[in-house]
């Protein structure tokens, strides 16, 4: 039993970092109706930006726990505004032009998917292609915070998964209350209505790319700062969350944090079992095919996700 | 909404501008980042005189933007599009192509070889002149002032600065393509580069221009009209020019034969042959035979465009064929009595040939094509007549039909003799990259284009395919019963049969689902695929080790074997006939009745099921349609490299396959290999332009732009192109505005 | 309408961006003059290629591999007692077979190329092989481990590293002597997974109990791998792929407190191992078929001069590459002093050739692999940081 729990923490940890960078497809879906291929490399973006402020505030030394605090916050910021600017940049040179031009829907893909090409290598090219990028340790993240019967969380799991729980409520908050919020609703709902009642609908698309984009870059800087950095790094994870959005519903916000958070527990959980000292049944190399296998099966069942799509009835 | 006032704007755009040319020197160069200092890449590429390079391109860029509307009257004037084509190609020629292929020059571009050139006293003066022994750079310069000279005519209007600035363009072309011709045959060796050539073809075209200046006086250029007029004017006459020319340069100036340090011309081989024991066939030609015939094909076609003649075009196509056979055989002939002879560095039948007998093939077959557009033409009062009756818009139809005639002799010649010309290098990516990738193309344009379903699991198709082809020849670990095992192209039927299956099998379950929701699962189901083919099960399919050593493919009729082995150029044949018939047949499909009800599911899912149409039987016909066409070229894969392992077959050629498709222009055949064609070819050419790390970042930048200028693609689809600009207006698919949040 | 001509301008300022960078990289100094009898023959510059990927997901170990071979280059040509100038021809194949023929026909249709350093895949090097064969080119690769491929008959194939297989096997060996349950990760890749497999047949035959995984060299969360190698009760781990894995795997593994024996191969085995795993890495152990590199000659030079060179630390094959890439310099010098510099020359140099490099002795069997004697797999250790040699593995108890 306490095996199963140690895998379902692990499944919770990685599960709230595919769901952080889910709400970032979900709201892009919401109000264009498009995936945002490029969203992998906002959240790349933000995981380069936080290191580069973080490397210069921290250094190499152990920190005392409100200097943790302290840069913890100061890496999702900085990871937040990094994304949140990539972000905004994407909706002006990958998205408004096109909207302009009244592209196909294909071609918003295509052209997501060149900008991503372009962001990944240009990180590429300006800080390195090694795949070995690490923060400072500025903290002890293998210190356990709860350790009972052999069931234990270590502090770098109680950070992603708190600050993730913390970001998802401030979002569904957001959305649901503000006035920003029930204009990014307004759009996803049917957007030229929206622009008849006096909602511009040019800014609003940009104000719900640069919040996903700062969600990303977040995600960016907590994921690094777990499992390192590296200039293609938003691939995989990108293409879960994706699974991860459309796993919950595409354009829906809980469904995203729903989504995400059942395909990581999915993904640690299943292919280990049964967690014991014996050889696995599955095995650790179908990870991703028993991804996408509960993602068919759910979608066979559920044609449009878990919670159903639309942005703006669900939320 | 607030206006914006117009200092912002402009500030904005200032803005803009100026990011523009930061990214572009963070793009341009050779620094590298470095995991030990984070900021190095950023400092060489920004602290450095070169950013206020990039900067003032930007401010260059900002102050053209302002000055447009100025701008903009003289660029509608006649011969401004053709001079900047014109200016475009020679700095393209002159900065990015190479000049020689020889190993001396490193990289083979016209600034090394310059170098070279001007510093080598036994050259002649003309040579070395263009080359810059008096005054450095003086390619450029000439071109500056050339440019500049034409440019002047277009403002001042002036014929007589018009006319100077062509009869400068042409000597100036003609300098530097003599000036490579003679450091060519001062090397003594086989070349294949392309600069020189798209120079001179540059400084024609600025030619042209200037004498379109100098000629018209319109006010506005109509170049659409200008081109319909000229190709209507006598169908096929603008092929038999073409063909003329291109024979020209094969009989005057082109190496024939190149065993090693000899370069012959089609005159000298008389010589070199003379009792060596080739045929009279061979002897005959290249003494007389040769441009007997060249003479005999041009007077014919050109007869038969310019009276219109049926029978002559007849006589012209039988003419060209028989001049391309004869060609053929006698270039055969040659090489091979070279290998027996043992020549110095001659080595096998078709062997050491240079670029003039392909050339000659391809003159004829254009002039053959010539002949077929005389013999099939519609008389032109016909024309003129159903004109009248139409209306203006079939007007339009059939004269882009000529010129559209006349582009698929080029392009048949140029498939058919270009591979010959290329390097071997080129040959290899004709074959392993642009042939395959156009061949997966077409198949997904069948399922994205037509039934306008999103698939991002393609590549597992081309998989299927691949292991069916390893398993088949007994390639894998497990291997099929004695009685089965098969030569590779026998595989096909197979190959297609179980993608036909494979494809029905990932459309059954996801029909309910549409859009995104496919997209991810069809995402899922290639990863599904290629994971499997890693992990193994049961041993089947060797790993991540792959099969190896699966034979390559041959054929034996009883009267005719062949047997393809390691060089690329007989794969280029065999993919040609298979590309080919997978066109043949799906042009037919199209305008099916099949080909409809793709569209109208396309357009509207609901629509199309009330008017009757079986929506789950079409889908999944598009599914196994364009799963089988994968399933080919992945039987073709597996027997020419002979090794295949899931690393072939990643998530990222899916994407890949489907940025073609788009890139091409979405629902159009020739879009769609148009788009593979050249998103395969760029790598490869940037692989001289810039670091080989950094080419999928320029990658990325011209699929972005294109998807930002040009969103409907390459050459989109008549179809699409209607319903982007509605059908009135077909010539301004791309000015249409469309309200935000309309084009989705 | 208002952004088409802003569209028109952008590409034109991109060519124009295009032509300043052809006209930056043709500012070369080339050697003068011409020269017209053709081919290399009269001319004292030879090149050699690289085949390796240097873009695609694959990239990172070619660059690794072709600055170890820029490297041995430049130093060559500083060096000045060579009689002959050097150049690097690099020629990007993906590490895809399907892009390999078109990376060998550039090689071979340059003529000045006299030997290859590469292909660095395997599945390339099947590709590819028996076409440079044809060409009588000399090939030796710093990292294609497929045991297959000397059994092939590529006439000119040879390669500076042992076969998966040969260091599996020892490895395997010395794990028995430690541990009665061995965890057993591989990386999925063709090299990881060789490794691995041997590995684990090995450890059976030793009647050891073994529990394999394979985790995606993609996977960045090796948070359940690491919880299930703790919670097996193996006393130790073999990780088959490479080191930038293998650090995080390493780190996972002391977040899963893991406490047995970990232990990877040659491709895990590098500063950039060290690097990724900082202290995790401590107590790591590797079977390499490569001398230490503080104490083999030269190789410590090595290192600095890497680091001077590229701003980088040598990574995975990067000594290897170096190493190869001396051996290919030494072939031509010889062909030099024997006669003429040809290809043909070089290949028939390449397999006398004893050279002693900063990771092995290289010479060659007929096959193409190294001798036996020069196969020798030595065991390492991290400790405090660093990586350092233990002895012959077959030795160690």
């Amino acid at each position: 039993m306490q095996d199963f729990l140690n895998f379902l923490v692990l499944g919770l940890t990685r599960g709230s970092m595919y769901a952080l960078i889910a709400l970032g497809y979900t709201l892009v879906y919401g109000v264009l109706q498009l995936i945002n291929f490029a969203h992998s490399e906002v959240f790349m973006s933000g995981a380069f930006g936080s290191y580069l402020v973080v490397n210069l505030v921290a250094g190499d030394t152990f920190l005392p726990w409100y200097g943790v605090i302290g840069v913890l916050l100061l890496g999702m910021v900085s990871g937040g505004i990094v994304g949140a600017i990539v972000a905004y940049g994407l909706e002006r040179v990958a998205y408004r032009p096109l909207r302009r031009r009244g592209a196909p829907k294909l071609a918003f893909l295509i052209s997501a998917i060149g900008m991503s090409f372009f962001l990944s290598q240009l990180a590429g090219k300006m800080f390195n292609r090694q795949k070995n990028n690490f923060f400072p340790e500025y903290f002890d993240a293998n210190k356990r915070i709860i350790e009972v019967n052999g069931v234990h969380v270590t502090l770098l799991q109680v950070i992603i998964i708190g600050s993730a729980l913390a970001m998802m409520l401030f979002l569904d908050q957001l959305v649901s209350q503000t006035k920003l919020g029930r204009s990014i609703r307004g759009v996803a709902e049917d957007a030229p209505t929206a622009a008849l009642m006096g909602i511009d609908i040019d800014r609003t698309i940009a104000r719900t790319f640069i919040i996903g984009g700062a969600l990303g870059g977040a995600a960016g800087f907590l994921f690094g700062t777990a499992f390192g950095f590296f200039n293609t790094m938003g691939f995989i994870p990108g293409v879960k969350a994706f699974a991860a959005a459309v796993l919950g519903g595409i354009g829906n916000i809980r469904g995203a944090m729903l989504g995400g958070l059942l395909l990581g527990v999915v993904e640690a959980l299943v292919p280990s079992a049964p967690w014991g000292t014996s050889q696995s049944w599955i095995g650790l190399q179908w990870t991703d095919v028993v991804a996408f296998v509960v993602l068919v099966l759910v979608l066979v069942f559920r044609p449009s996700g878990i919670l159903g799509e639309r942005l703006g009835r669900a939320a | 909404m607030k206006r914006e006032s117009e200092l912002s704007v402009q500030l904005k755009r200032l803005g803009g501008c100026l990011a523009l040319g930061f990214v572009l020197a963070l793009m341009v160069g050779k620094h590298e980042g470095s995991q030990r200092d984070y900021g190095f890449a950023f400092r060489q590429a920004v602290f450095a005189p070169r950013i206020f390079v990039f900067l003032g391109i930007g401010v260059l860029i900002y102050l053209l933007i302002i000055f447009w509307p100025r701008v903009t009257p003289y660029l509608q004037r006649p011969g401004v599009r053709p001079l900047a084509a014109g200016a475009l190609t020679v700095v393209a020629a002159d900065a990015l192509l190479r000049w020689t292929d020889s190993g001396q020059i490193e990289g083979g571009k016209l600034g090394a070889m310059s170098k070279a050139a001007a510093d080598t006293g036994s050259l002649d003066f003309l040579t070395r002149a263009f080359f810059g022994s008096i005054v450095p750079g003086t390619p450029w310069i000439l071109l500056a002032v050339v440019a500049l000279l034409a440019a002047a005519a277009i403002v001042l209007d002036r014929g007589t600065l018009a006319w100077s600035a062509a009869a400068l363009a042409v000597l100036v072309g003609l300098w530097g393509f003599y000036a490579q011709a003679s450091v060519r045959s001062f090397l003594g060796a086989p070349d294949h580069s392309t600069g020189a050539l798209a120079s001179l073809l540059g400084y024609l075209t600025i030619a042209c221009s200037a004498v379109v200046v100098a000629r018209s006086d319109a006010e506005h250029a109509d170049t659409r009209g200008f081109v319909d007029r000229l190709f209507s004017w006598r169908p096929g006459l603008p092929l038999v020019v073409l063909g003329f020319v291109t024979g020209l340069i094969s009989l005057l100036v082109a190496t024939w034969f190149s065993p090693s340090n000899a370069v012959d011309k089609v005159y000298d081989l008389g010589s070199r042959f003379a009792g060596s024991g080739v045929s009279a066939l061979t002897t005959a030609y290249v003494s007389w035979l040769v441009y007997a015939l060249f003479v005999a094909c041009v007077a014919v076609a050109g007869a038969a465009t310019y009276l219109r003649h049926k029978a002559l075009g007849w006589v012209a196509i039988v003419l060209g064929t028989v001049s391309v056979i004869l060609t053929l055989v006698v270039l055969h002939d040659f090489t091979a009595v070279a290998a027996a002879a043992g020549f110095d560095g001659a080595s096998k039948p078709w062997k050491n040939l240079g670029v003039g007998g392909w050339l000659l093939c391809a003159s004829f077959t254009m002039l053959a094509g010539a002949g077929w557009i005389a013999a099939t033409h519609k008389r032109a009062d016909d024309v003129v007549a159903a004109d009248l009756v139409a209306g203006d818009s079939d007007h339009l139809a059939t004269t882009s039909a000529n010129f559209n005639k006349v582009l698929l002799f080029v392009v048949i010649a140029g498939a058919l003799f270009y591979p010959p010309m290329a390097t071997p290098f080129w040959q290899s990516v004709l074959v392993s990259q642009i042939g395959i990738y156009v061949l997966l193309a077409i198949g997904l344009n069948v399922v994205v284009g037509w039934a306008g379903l999103l698939d991002l699991g393609f590549i597992a198709f081309y998989a299927i395919g691949s292991y069916t082809t390893a398993y088949l020849v007994g390639a894998l670990p497990v291997k099929p019963p004695e009685w089965l095992i098969l030569p590779p192209l026998a595989a096909i039927p197979f190959a297609i049969v179980i993608c036909l299956l494979a494809g029905v099998t990932l459309g059954a379950p996801t029909l309910r689902l549409r859009g995104d929701y496919l997209a991810i699962v069809t995402l899922g189901f290639g990863e599904i695929i290629r994971i499997a083919a890693n992990n193994n099960p049961h041993g089947f399919t060797n790993g991540p080790r792959g099969a190896i050593n699966i034979p390559h493919p041959s054929i034996d009729l009883g009267f005719f074997k062949f047997q393809w082995g390691l060089e690329a150029l007989p794969y280029w044949y065999l993919l040609l006939v298979l590309i080919c018939v997978i066109v043949l047949l799906f042009t037919r499909l199209e305008n099916s009745r099949l080909g409809r009800s793709w569209a109208a599911i396309r357009e509207d899912e609901v629509a199309a099921q009330a008017t009757g149409i079986n929506t789950t039987r079409v889908k999944l016909l598009a599914f196994a349609i364009g799963a089988s066409t994968s399933g080919v070229a992945g039987v073709f894969f597996a027997s020419q490299v002979g090794v295949i392992s899931p690393d072939n077959f990643l998530l990222n050629n899916s994407i890949l396959v489907v940025a073609y498709v788009v890139f091409g222009g979405m629902g159009s055949l020739p879009g769609a290999m148009a788009g593979a064609a050249v998103l395969t070819w760029l790598p490869e050419f940037l692989k001289d332009q810039v670091p080989a790390e950094d080419r999928q970042m320029w990658i990325g930048a011209v699929i972005l732009l294109m998807m930002i200028f040009r969103p409907a693609g390459l050459i989109p689809a008549k179809r699409r192109k209607a319903e982007l600009s509605g059908l009135e207006k077909p010539a301004s698919a791309e000015t249409t505005a469309v309200p935000a949040g309309e084009g989705m | 309408m208002r952004t088409r001509p802003l569209a028109k301008l952008a590409a034109i300022g991109l060519v124009g961006a295009l032509a300043l960078t052809g006209c930056g990289s043709s500012d070369k100094k080339s050697d003068g003059g011409l020269s017209n009898s053709g081919g290399s023959k009269s001319s004292d510059s030879y090149t050699i290629a690289f085949q390796g990927p240097l873009s695609g997901d694959n990239q990172q170990l070619g660059i690794n591999e072709v600055n170890g071979a820029q490297l041995a280059i430049d130093q060559a040509n500083k060096s000045g007692d060579l009689g002959f100038k050097l150049k690097l021809l690099k020629a990007d194949d993906i590490g895809d077979q399907s892009k390999a023929p078109a990376a060998a026909a550039q090689v071979l249709q340059d003529s000045t190329v006299v030997g290859v350093i590469g292909p660095a895949f395997s599945g390339p090097t099947k590709a590819v092989a028996k076409t440079y064969g044809d060409a009588n080119m000399g090939l030796i690769s710093p990292s294609a481990t497929n045991p297959d491929l000397t059994s092939q008959g590529f006439t000119t194939f040879h390669r500076v590293v042992p076969a998966d297989n040969i260091e599996g096997v020892q490895a395997a060996d010395w794990l028995a002597k430690k541990a009665k349950k061995v965890f057993v990760i591989d990386d999925l890749s063709e090299y990881g997974k060789g490794a691995a497999d041997v590995v684990r047949a090995q450890l059976k035959k030793d009647n050891i109990a073994v529990v394999s995984e394979g985790v995606d060299q993609k996977t960045d969360d090796y948070g359940p791998i690491a919880t299930q190698v703790a919670q097996s009760g193996a006393q130790a781990m073999f990780y088959g792929g490479y080191d930038a894995q293998a650090g995080k795997l390493a780190k996972a593994l002391k977040s899963a407190n893991f406490t047995g024996i970990a232990m990877g191969g040659n491709g895990v085995k590098s500063s950039v191992f060290e690097k990724g795993a900082g202290a995790a890495g401590d107590g790591w152990y590797f079977s390499c078929g490569c001398l230490d590199a503080v104490t083999a000659p030269g190789a410590k030079d090595f290192t600095t001069a890497y680091k001077t060179a590229f701003n980088a630390d040598p990574s995975t094959y990067s000594p290897e590459a170096y190493d190869a890439t001396n051996a290919m310099i030494e072939a031509i010098k010889t062909a030099k002093k024997d006669g003429s510099v040809t290809r043909e020359s070089v290949a028939k140099a390449i397999t006398g050739l004893d050279y002693k490099g900063i990771t092995t002795t290289i010479k060659f069997q007929a096959n193409g692999e190294l001798e036996e004697a020069s196969q020798v797999i030595n065991l390492f250790k991290q400790a405090g940081g660093k990586i350092s040699v233990v002895g012959d593995i077959r030795e160690q108890n």
